[in-house]
């Protein structure tokens, strides 16, 4: 049978385990911590008071306008969601495969996936021409009639989706913490510390009861997991495809959307993963190559299907006949006044991925670090191109338009960044980053082939 | 389920309750045999419901009891509820002394009249609560109807326009009379310097073109009380002398003459030009040779491009063929022999029923006189002089006039110089040599409401009304005589024209008695119409009668029949004098801006140029080949050199202009006219020179053009030119509709699997026919005065967020150089399967049961993906706090029946359905059904040609419903999109001989 290679490597012990994963939120924070720190908080207050004024201004302070309604704000709001399903993908989907692998980065990715989840959500709530009326967003009794929601907006199901995934995935990643949490809670050794994590481990004491009780509801979570990572982006790209614009009314929409969203998604893990090895030098043994090799090569999957993707919306604009998606397709995207995003989006996504057929390069940490940083500017290019290019020239010539990018834009594009690193990092100092509980079981303490070195 | 189950019953089905009753006890004999009366006594009592369908009601005015105390207790309900929300407190008034004709509430409709100095019309002005709101045509007058032309409609903003003076000024000089001062003095110390100065003697007035008899009528006795001198001229007049009768020419051709334009009497002309041709079948032909690309040449069947100093050569050659013999213009013209010999045949196929015009600015060359003398030559051999065209006598304004006050000022014979309503200091170029001249005047008196570049080197302003708040009459026509209305009080310290000059003439005891004698201009004028006009009108009736049935009506008497034009010199004499050069200069006004003197006014300058689409600005127009060979592109800065001045102008690639032909349109640059005009565009005035004869050229110079290397960015609307051979505005030629009368309509199969809305009331539609359709824009101010439609400024134009609810989308056809333009305006239309409704989260736009997409305005949370999916993107977002930008006194303007939105709503085109409430109102109150043309949209009112229809599908006598079901060439717009909307168009007709290539493959 073929020889897997060591999972964690560095012979550790079930000691150096808890210790090392236990360091990082056990000392004071390093330089380094404190230099991103600072300048990701910065970066975030800014892009509090860039959404404040443009609240308290209006919409038009944005490059958006008539005919392109839409623009950073869902680019950047489908770009984050985007983000978030590798990590669901990875603790969820891969728990139920019983990947093993899966044990170092799914905290990281699940983490990631939350913190996304939340930067995205504020999108759809501040992009409206007036954010102080979004409650009518939500089904509730109400005295106007009563006056529901239009349950067939795509918009509404959207608000189903993201506050479903955005729930569960929160849950998920919560319960599967609890024993970790307990770890820390049992080493603190400051009166708060133990009584903060003693309330988040929520009485966790490691009997036989507890542990059958967790994994039971850890596995029924990943279960109700698992269908959302195919949900959410489905529905996110109902907002698009169940429009009539052409270039949006697509049927190969929800899996070429749920494809590109694990194509960002993996890329940002990479890119995370990589910064956490960085910074956390210890972690490299948990965290391996390896590791990272087989999200190198899912990156280098997905980036196929969304190249397939792209191929196959050319053929549907062909085959249909329709004049209006040729058009959007045919002339103004690969041609037209946005033909530059196109090509970038073509470059990054398709062609730059390709690098991963050889071994060097999936194996090689800088190499797959500016990898994944071109993924994520592919991906965001693609929400673009899919928002921007088929709003500014439809159906009557004499609306055709450009978007009218302003410096708002950029601040809310770079802002939000802001907050998911703000909070990232945080998670890093206060959360164990790599699950204790499950790295121990597939350490192989006490199976035979540990003792040996040797398998059957 | 704890939520009151009552609430979702929606529609009380109020007919089908049966109420069980105990018969054993009974209150009278009809409840006790249950008699019919009764029983509907029974059931209307539970009737009435603010849901119930309004279709029901109509016809029936009682006021159900219940309904009744429902909305009184609501309403208290309110009120006690209101009382506890912190709000600030802002205190109504009801009216102490109610005005006998004012319903708080009810529009009051005035009839008055409008003249802009080429053009006038007879109104129909909308109030309420004493404030005028919204201008229309007065539907029985007989040149306009219910059309008004853009400026007529705008002229309301002005009436509250914050730059308009609210009192009387008196500007102070130095030595050189620059370095002034101006202060504000009363009228009793304005009245006291300049009777003194009157009396000095040597008095002159300037005006403009004056059509009310009355004010004439003072003007005169002014002058005689003062030995003044009248002199008149407008910057524009030329060649508007003339009155043609568009509908019952067969064969109109325009040499430079924009009639359905900036020319003459533009409205007028459209609507008699759109009567000529809404019978495709025998629709009359119009050709046109311009220089400019003018909205006649855009609505041309056939055009030629020419330079401005070949006007006369096109007349010469057409006179020659006309006349038997040969020509080769055609060749100077570039234009192939068959097609001008074709021009020939067709004039001489119709004489008498043809009309051959020239005209406005760009025909003031070096040859003007002449092309005028050829004009009239070429129609007096066609027959046409008194049967299609005759004289226009009331247009006396001229530069010959103008020359000989600066002549009379230059020789010191002018001391005191009134100027009323006329910017010489704006409008006439440093060569006319008007400045000097005016310096040598003791005193100038300027009579207007703004203080503009005359009026601030004038010593005196006597400021006067705005035209709505002054009493007038009018003659636009020979035997029509119009009344002009004041619609509101003077809202400030104003006098008028009028009432200025009989106070001088009385303090100065000089004049006829009637001019000393009236204490009111109002008093004088009613004396002048029973003394003047009655006896000519009033047919036996006494004055009070004749008085009130002119005010009622607007106007007496009826347009009378053309009288023939004189010849103002001969053929034979005809020399030309110009030369042809390589780059020919031609200024044009455009038809909103005019002269300039509106400038001021937001909605005329965000009102996109009919044909280049381009908002806010002036730019000088030259031809594609023109500009590969200058090596210029859009937005290229250049400078424009005629004789020794320069001006530096953005370009503007025009299709279809003359290669050798540069166009800049005058009316902007205007330094004085207010916050909103003041630095648009670039004054193009000073290009004019002064031919020998003093008369002005503004077409035909030689023109210098040097790139500056810098850019400058025009802004239009319209996104793209061509339609990228999608089926948009369908075109097809009179030999095309011959052979089938929906050419070039490529009908879609389309099905559903849902059967659709059902509508069992009305079902409100629209038809566009855009081959009546000129393009004019009125509609679009229509709509924007009567919805409130805020102006946003050229910088969110262009970034795409102007707000107009209807818009005319203009695209080409055909190469650059030929490109025939095609208009098509764009409303809502009010989809049965409307995309919008579908995706809005909040259901803030929804469907209607009379087929309307409505939009609620309060409901909107603004996510725009309405605007996303609609395929018209006809919506219109509030990206700003656009209602806090409206300063005092212009809210005035406001129409209190439509929402003023807010930022972050959607909206668009409602079909007006506030005219369509108050339609419906007065008819449950006349007991009666509404029937067709009870409700028509402001668009439509204002449409001169009545290309715009609007009514009820479901009545199948009504105009809209014979259109859709009977019209060949009805179509909608992207019917395979099957968003089933209520505005059909019909195709356009070019009347050019010739037949359309079949497309190639068609598309499914």
């Amino acid at each position: 049978m073929l020889k897997r290679n060591q999972l964690v490597l560095g012979n550790k012990t079930l000691r150096d385990v808890t210790n090392d994963i236990c360091e990082p939120i056990e000392r004071i924070p390093s330089k380094g911590w404190m230099g991103l720190f600072l300048a990701a908080k910065g970066l975030f207050i800014f892009y509090i008071l860039t959404i404040a004024v443009v609240i308290s201004t209006g919409m038009g302070l944005l490059g958006v306008n008539h005919p392109v309604a839409w623009g950073t704000m869902i680019i950047t709001f489908v770009f984050w969601v985007g983000i978030g399903h590798a990590g669901t993908l990875i603790s969820a989907i891969l728990f139920l495969f019983r990947q093993k692998w899966r044990t170092s980065v799914a905290r990281t990715a699940e983490a990631m996936t939350v913190f996304a989840v939340m930067t995205a959500g504020i999108f759809p709530l501040i992009h409206t021409g007036r954010p102080w009326f979004d409650f009518w967003l939500f089904p509730y009794p109400n005295q106007r009639g009563p006056l529901w929601v239009n349950f067939r907006s795509p918009l509404l199901w959207d608000v189903f989706a993201i506050s479903t995934y955005a729930t569960v995935s929160t849950v998920f990643w919560f319960v599967g913490m609890i024993p970790d949490l307990a770890t820390v809670r049992d080493r603190a050794k400051n009166f708060w510390r133990q009584r903060i994590y003693g309330v988040l481990s929520l009485g966790w004491k490691g009997t036989a009861k507890n542990w059958s009780h967790f994994e039971m509801i850890y596995l029924i979570l990943a279960g109700l997991s698992t269908p959302l990572v195919l949900s959410v982006h489905t529905i996110v790209s109902f907002d698009f495809a169940v429009s009539g614009l052409p270039g949006w009314h697509t049927t190969i929409f929800p899996p070429y959307f749920v494809a590109g969203a694990i194509f960002s998604g993996f890329a940002m893990v990479i890119t995370l993963m990589t910064l956490v090895r960085i910074g956390f030098p210890k972690f490299k043994d948990y965290i391996t190559i390896d590791h990272m090799e087989v999200m190198n090569k899912i990156i280098m999957m997905t980036g196929l299907m969304v190249g397939y993707a792209y191929g196959a919306e050319f053929l549907i604009a062909w085959y249909s006949g329709n004049i209006y998606e040729q058009y959007v397709f045919f002339v103004s995207r690969a041609f037209g006044p946005y033909a530059w995003s196109y090509w970038i989006m073509i470059c990054c996504n398709v062609v730059i991925p390709q690098i991963f057929w050889f071994k060097k390069f999936r194996r090689s940490i800088p190499v797959m670090f500016v990898v994944s940083i071109f993924v994520n500017i592919g991906m965001w290019f693609e929400r673009f191109v899919i928002t921007v290019t088929s709003l500014h020239r439809d159906f009557l010539p004499s609306n055709w338009g450009q978007y009218a990018w302003s410096m708002y834009d950029t601040a809310i594009l770079i802002g939000s960044f802001g907050m998911f690193f703000t909070i990232f990092l945080l998670y890093l100092r206060v959360f164990p980053a790599i699950s204790i509980a499950e790295i121990k079981p597939v350490l192989g303490v006490g199976r035979d082939d540990h003792e040996h070195g040797g398998g059957h | 389920m704890s939520i009151n189950n009552d609430a979702n019953e929606q529609r009380p089905k109020s007919t089908e309750v049966k109420i069980e009753r105990d018969r054993n006890f009974w209150k009278s004999f009809d409840e006790l045999y249950d008699t019919p009366e009764y029983k509907k006594a029974v059931e209307t009592e539970f009737m009435s419901s603010p849901l119930r369908d309004e279709f029901k009601d109509e016809g029936t005015s009682g006021f159900a009891r219940r309904e009744f105390l429902k909305l009184m207790g609501a309403s208290v309900a309110l009120t006690t509820a209101a009382g506890c929300i912190r709000r600030p407190v802002q205190k109504i008034v009801p009216y102490v002394k109610q005005p006998e004709e004012v319903t708080v509430g009810v529009a009051n409709y005035y009839t008055s009249s409008y003249f802009d100095g080429q053009e006038g019309f007879g109104l129909l002005v909308k109030s309420r609560e004493g404030r005028p709101i919204h201008i229309e045509g007065n539907p029985s007058y007989p040149l306009n109807g219910s059309a008004v032309s853009v400026r007529a409609q705008a002229s309301l903003l002005s009436l509250y326009d914050p730059a308009r003076l609210q009192k009387p000024f008196r500007n102070l000089f130095n030595e050189k009379r620059t370095n002034k001062e101006t202060v504000g003095v009363t009228w009793e110390d304005l009245d006291t310097k300049v009777v003194a100065q009157l009396q000095k003697g040597s008095v002159a007035v300037l005006t403009g073109n004056i059509v009310s008899p009355a004010t004439n009528a003072v003007i005169g006795d002014f002058c005689s009380g003062f030995k003044a001198e009248q002199y008149s001229w407008e910057p524009l007049a030329y060649g508007d002398t003339v009155e043609a009768r568009y509908d019952k020419a067969k064969v109109i051709v325009s040499i430079d003459a924009d009639f359905l334009g900036s020319w003459g009497s533009a409205i007028t002309s459209n609507r008699q030009f759109a009567n000529g041709r809404r019978d495709p079948s025998q629709m009359s032909r119009l050709i046109s040779f311009e220089s400019t690309y003018s909205l006649t040449g855009a609505n041309a069947d056939i055009r030629h491009r020419i330079k401005p100093s070949q006007q006369l050569d096109v007349v010469l050659g057409l006179i020659s063929l006309v006349s038997g013999g040969s020509t080769q213009v055609h060749e100077t013209l570039g234009i192939s022999a068959e097609a001008f010999q074709k021009v020939a045949e067709d004039l001489k196929n119709n004489r008498s029923k043809s009309i051959v015009v020239a005209g406005g600015v760009q025909t003031q060359t070096v040859d003007a006189e002449n092309l005028q003398i050829a004009v009239d030559h070429l129609n007096s051999i066609l027959g046409n002089h008194g049967n299609t065209i005759g004289a226009r006598s009331n247009m006396k304004a001229s530069y010959q006039s103008l020359n000989s006050l600066i002549k009379a000022m230059n020789q010191g014979s002018v001391k005191t110089l009134i100027i009323y309503r006329q910017n010489p200091l704006y409008t006439l170029s440093k060569s006319f040599g008007f400045h000097e001249a005016l310096n040598k005047v003791e005193m100038v008196v300027y009579v207007g409401d703004v203080m503009d570049e005359t009026a601030s080197f004038s010593h005196y302003v006597a400021t006067d009304n705005h035209s709505l708040e002054t009493w007038s009459d009018s003659e636009f026509s020979r035997g029509l005589y119009g009344i002009h209305q004041p619609l509101i009080r003077t809202m400030y310290d104003t006098r008028s024209f009028q009432l200025s000059l009989m106070t001088w003439a009385y303090m100065a005891k000089v004049g006829p008695a009637r001019i000393q004698n009236y204490e009111t201009f109002y008093d004088y004028l009613r004396a002048f119409i029973k003394s003047d006009i009655a006896p000519k009108y009033a047919k036996g009736q006494d004055f009070e009668t004749f008085w009130n049935q002119l005010l009622q009506q607007g106007f007496v008497g009826q347009v009378g029949s053309l009288v023939s034009k004189a010849t103002s010199g001969s053929i034979s004499n005809i020399k030309k004098s110009s030369k042809s050069a390589n780059m020919e200069l031609v200024m044009y006004a455009k038809s909103h801006i005019g002269d300039g003197t509106l400038a001021n006014i937001g909605w005329l300058q965000e009102l996109p140029d009919p044909v280049s689409k381009i908002v806010w600005d002036n730019y000088a127009s030259i031809s594609l080949k023109a500009a590969e060979k200058l090596k210029l592109k859009q937005n290229d800065v250049v400078e424009l050199t005629v004789g020794d001045v320069t001006l530096k102008l953005p370009i503007h690639i025009q299709p279809g202009l003359h290669d050798e032909v540069v166009a800049v349109a005058v009316g902007y640059g205007r330094t004085k006219a207010g916050e909103v005009g003041n630095g648009i565009g670039v004054n193009a005035y000073p290009l004019a020179q002064v031919g020998q004869n003093g008369q002005p050229i503004l077409a035909g110079q030689n023109v210098e053009i040097k790139k500056t290397g810098k850019k400058y960015e025009l802004v239009t609307t319209q996104g793209h030119d061509s339609m990228e051979g999608r089926q948009i505005v369908v075109q097809a030629t009179n030999k095309d509709f011959q052979k089938s009368k929906e050419a070039n309509i490529h009908r879609h199969h389309v099905w559903s699997i849902w059967s659709g809305h059902q509508y069992n009331g009305h079902k409100w539609g629209m038809s566009i026919d855009l081959n009546t359709c000129t393009g004019c824009s009125a509609c679009m101010t229509a709509c924007q005065s009567e919805n409130n439609i805020h102006v946003v400024g050229k910088k969110y134009v262009m970034q795409g967020r102007e707000m107009h609810w209807i818009r005319i989308d203009r695209y080409y056809v055909g190469s650059p150089e030929t490109a025939q333009a095609v208009f098509q305006p764009i409303t809502c239309q009010h989809c049965d399967n409307a995309p919008c409704e579908v995706v809005c989260p909040v259901a803030a736009t929804v469907h209607s049961n009379e087929g309307l997409n409505e939009m609620i305005y309060n409901r909107c949370v603004g996510t725009r993906y309405c605007s996303n999916n609609c395929p018209y993107k006809v919506r219109r977002f509030n990206w700003f706090n656009y209602a806090k930008l409206i300063q005092s006194p212009t809210h005035m303007s406001l129409n209190p029946e439509v929402t003023v939105r807010t930022r972050g709503v959607m909206e668009k085109c409602s079909f007006c359905v506030q005219r369509i409430k108050v339609a419906k109102q007065k008819a449950t109150q006349e007991n009666r059904l509404l029937k067709d043309g009870d409700v028509k949209t402001a668009c439509e009112v204002a449409c001169p040609t009545q290309a715009i229809v609007f009514g009820d599908l479901n009545d199948e006598k009504s105009r809209v419903a014979q259109i859709f079901t009977n019209e060949k060439r009805a179509y909608t717009l992207l019917e395979e999109w099957y968003a089933k909307p209520a505005v059909r168009y019909l195709s356009k007709i070019r009347n050019n001989d010739e037949v359309t290539a079949p497309k190639g493959a068609g598309h499914a």
